[in-house]
């Protein structure tokens, strides 16, 4: 079953949370980000373009119109293959462990996969980021020697950003598959 | 013992101070302002170029404005980034004991988990 709802991002820009039940055990949550908008890439291009032009005219060397067009491209190359992230996604397996999905918006996707036995717990975690103060979802791994301790924090949706009201829901949806931990203990 | 009310001593204090940042101001305007060839006449050879009664206020100035923008940087650099373990919790929390459970009485002061403190918040009781 899937289902796809409409939250915010700290930011304002509007973002979709999607949900997907694999099975009883298995759940995937994806946080699709707000597609680059053509008219702040035309209005950045025409800055560009102009600033470089009126060089051009100051200092009569037609090089500065090529370096323009060339920084641009390479520019809105790198920005789209290691900046701009289309979609983040949780994907969370019952008894094997949780995997993270960047998307970026020239198609590479980067994942990371945790196994059950070093997550700790999800949570919402509260910090001071920038003169603001944010909520966010993060992965709290298990220190081996120590029963109660956290060596490693692992912070979930970073360009996303979604505010307390997604987060919300993406944190129940994970600890109904975490629950299952402690009820059907692992034979490991 | 400590309180913060006005005393003979204090007066003095206070009067001794006035003097004393009258006489250094009126010596930071005389040692700026009295020409040099007046001062030597007086036998006051050895005293610090003129150059330094303005270089000094403006590196003080200046100082000042940098100080500002050098605080605001060292707070940011000192907030635990996101990934970091001192959000959740620190060394005073890892080393606290875990008093035992006693009925009927008020339960003694601990950190608690950021898990605990999770489910208590978003998760509704059933």
């Amino acid at each position: 079953s899937m289902e796809e709802r409409r939250y915010r991002s700290a930011s304002g820009a509007p973002i979709a949370l999607r949900r997907r039940q694999h099975s009883a055990s298995c759940r995937e949550l994806a946080v699709r980000c707000p597609r680059l908008q053509l008219r702040s890439l035309s209005a950045l291009t025409s800055a560009v373009w102009l600033a470089a032009y009126g060089l051009f005219v100051l200092s009569e060397n037609s090089m500065v119109l090529s370096a323009a067009i060339f920084i641009t491209l390479v520019g809105l190359i790198v920005y789209l293959h290691f900046v701009k992230i289309d979609q983040e996604s949780l994907l969370v397996i019952g008894s094997l462990g949780i995997q993270v999905t960047s998307s970026y918006a020239s198609g590479k996707e980067s994942t990371t996969f945790i196994e059950m036995g070093q997550v700790k717990d999800v949570v919402i975690n509260e910090a001071i980021y920038m003169q603001k103060v944010i909520y966010y979802l993060c992965i709290l791994l298990q220190d081996p020697g120590d029963p109660l301790g956290v060596s490693e924090v692992v912070p979930l949706f970073q360009s996303s950003k979604p505010r307390l009201d997604c987060l919300i829901e993406v944190y129940k949806s994970c600890q109904e598959i975490l629950e299952q931990r402690k009820t059907t203990p692992q034979s490991s | 013992e400590n309180s913060p009310a006005p005393l003979p001593e204090r007066a003095i204090y206070g009067f001794a101070l006035f003097l004393g940042s009258w006489f250094g101001f009126m010596l930071y305007l005389i040692w700026a302002y009295v020409p040099e060839t007046w001062l030597f006449s007086l036998g006051l050879t050895y005293w610090p170029q003129k150059y330094w009664a303005v270089a000094l206020p403006t590196y003080l100035l200046v100082t000042i404005g940098i100080g500002y923008i050098l605080l605001f940087g060292i707070n940011m650099m000192s907030t635990a980034p996101l990934n970091s373990t001192h959000t959740v919790t620190d060394n005073y929390a890892k080393k606290q004991q875990q008093k035992k459970f006693q009925e009927e009485a008020i339960p003694a002061l601990r950190d608690i988990p950021i898990s605990e403190v999770n489910r208590m918040f978003f998760l509704p009781e059933k």
